[in-house]
């Protein structure tokens, strides 16, 4: 143990013998080690000087006060992370959609950046009104649930190699699984909401749901088979050793990134809000601060949409031809919006669809073509040429 | 233990998630302007007063898909079990999962033949 005057040391937080991750460096778990090393120790030294040789001091520089907050600390930076790449996403949405409309985006701070913090800011300050008709439980339990699942799965997306939650073996799997709790909840907030339109727009969701969820279950069936596991790292490892997913599973690519635009709900897939028709669909009684977090939501699953796809087909962190990438987050991050301008590209270009419509695309199209695509694997497979 | 140790990290990160819409809602409480109204909490309906409750019973038109759907999204569950152990299977092990999805193909491929008469 140091003496306590020497606070800031830095130590190296894989010493530490309640290190979380084995031998595998943590980023986000580093900065939060040394945030804590400057906070806490700046308190245990403030104690010190004040009641010299105190056992509380070192308490609070010891192995398991650092660990636990540590591990705190980790979290918020976690979701700062993902917080701020959504600020940049919803920029990037807004920049691009005025280009395509040929009008002016966001006007707000340097390039227009602080506009999604002003909007923010005034769902803030806006009135919190629960309709007397309806079921106040439902109601809010539903939109808190939707909301708070969106934030849970954008933060388990890693990063890179060394910046992640956990390396869990169920990866995709979890993943997907947090991913579509949110369509449900839309169905009962929906039906709580006692609203006509609302209820016609959590149809909707239950209607799209149906429909796109099972070819893209069996699109990530295809890729688990090809790469062998779920674990997200394996997977990526996977793609830099032999081929970008993309190459071979090119039909499994373009089915993914329609099934996750109508996970997502944008458009053309947006019809359980088809703002249009049903006023905004099912968060019609959603006002304020609610509506804000809603719409916050709603970008968090379109960056989960993207990272899953930059993952399983844009081989996540890797570079080709590179051995080491220069910053995998940053090259990470930069498929991702790559992915999410696609998307936007589609929402300035194309139209809302039907009910019926993404029905018949995602039994009669999408479903033949992510077999099809699953067959392609298994033949590759088999042949052994992957 | 070693689970409870690997997924740690991701169990204080749901409760930030789940905690953070809540908290905002609370927070906002102080900053917030509370007035009340005659119309302030009906339901919105485009500016008339609202007819009747809108949780009702209806038809919707999609029961077949939805009855599909649920065998389906079974059948991927085996699905995922499977493709995850692929290489340690024997030739006939992975044969007869391709056997079994081709035979659930072919009965969605007959509902929705049969759902073309039924949709209204």
């Amino acid at each position: 143990m140091a003496p306590i005057s020497n606070w800031v040391t830095f130590a190296n937080p894989m010493d530490n013998p309640l290190y979380q991750f084995g031998a595998v460096y943590n980023l986000p778990y580093d900065v939060g080690y040394k945030i804590w090393q400057l906070l806490g120790g700046l308190i245990a030294w403030l104690l010190d000087v004040l009641v010299p040789g105190n056992g509380v001091s070192l308490w609070l520089v010891g192995n398991a006060v650092s660990n636990a907050l540590a591990l705190v600390l980790m979290i918020i930076v976690v979701f700062a992370v993902c917080f701020i790449v959504n600020l940049t996403m919803i920029w990037i949405e807004r920049k691009v959609l005025g280009r395509l409309m040929d009008r002016r985006a966001t006007r707000i701070g340097p390039l227009g950046y602080l506009q999604c913090l002003g909007d923010g800011l005034k769902t803030f300050l806006k009135e919190h009104i629960v309709p007397d008709k309806a079921d106040t439980k439902g109601y809010m339990w539903a939109v808190s649930i939707i909301i708070g699942s969106s934030v849970l799965v954008a933060g388990m997306i890693p990063l890179s190699y060394r910046f992640f939650l956990a390396d869990y073996g169920s990866g995709l799997l979890i993943i997907f699984g947090l991913f579509s709790i949110a369509p449900f909840m839309i169905l009962v907030a929906g039906w709580s909401q006692n609203n006509k339109y609302a209820l016609l727009g959590g149809m909707r969701a239950a209607a799209q749901m149906i429909s796109y969820e099972v070819p893209m279950l069996v699109v990530f069936a295809s890729v688990a088979l090809m790469a062998g596991s779920f674990n997200i790292n394996e997977i990526v490892g996977y793609q830099n050793d032999n081929v970008w997913f993309i190459v071979p599973q090119i039909i499994g690519f373009v089915v993914f990134m329609i099934a996750a635009t109508a996970e997502a709900e944008r458009i053309p897939f947006d019809l359980p809000e088809a703002e249009a028709e049903l006023v905004e669909g099912w968060q019609t009684e959603y006002g304020g601060m609610k509506w804000g977090l809603i719409m916050l939501s709603d970008y968090f699953r379109g960056y989960v949409a993207c990272a899953l796809g930059a993952i399983m087909f844009l081989g996540g962190w890797t570079l080709p031809f590179v051995d080491d990438s220069f910053l995998p987050e940053i090259v990470f991050l930069l498929k991702v919006i790559l992915l999410f301008f696609i998307m936007v590209w589609t929402r300035g270009t194309l139209c809302r669809i039907r009910t019926d419509q993404i029905l018949n695309i995602g039994w009669k199209i999408l479903l033949p073509l992510a077999v099809l695509n699953l067959f392609v694997v298994v033949v590759l497979k088999v042949g052994g040429l992957v | 233990m070693m689970l409870v140790e690997e997924y740690l990290p991701v169990a204080i990160y749901a409760v930030l998630a789940m905690g953070f819409a809540p908290l905002a809602w609370w927070a906002s409480r102080f900053f917030r302007p509370e007035k009340q109204s005659e119309w302030r909490n009906t339901t919105y309906e485009c500016g008339s007063k609202p007819i009747g409750e809108a949780q009702v019973q209806f038809k919707f038109q999609y029961y077949m898909f939805g009855i599909i759907f649920v065998v389906f999204d079974l059948v991927v569950a085996f699905l995922m079990l499977w493709t995850v152990s692929f290489s340690a299977l024997s030739d006939m092990g992975k044969l007869w999962a391709v056997v079994f999805l081709g035979m659930l193909l072919i009965g969605v491929g007959y509902a929705l033949k049969k759902e073309a008469a039924l949709w209204i």
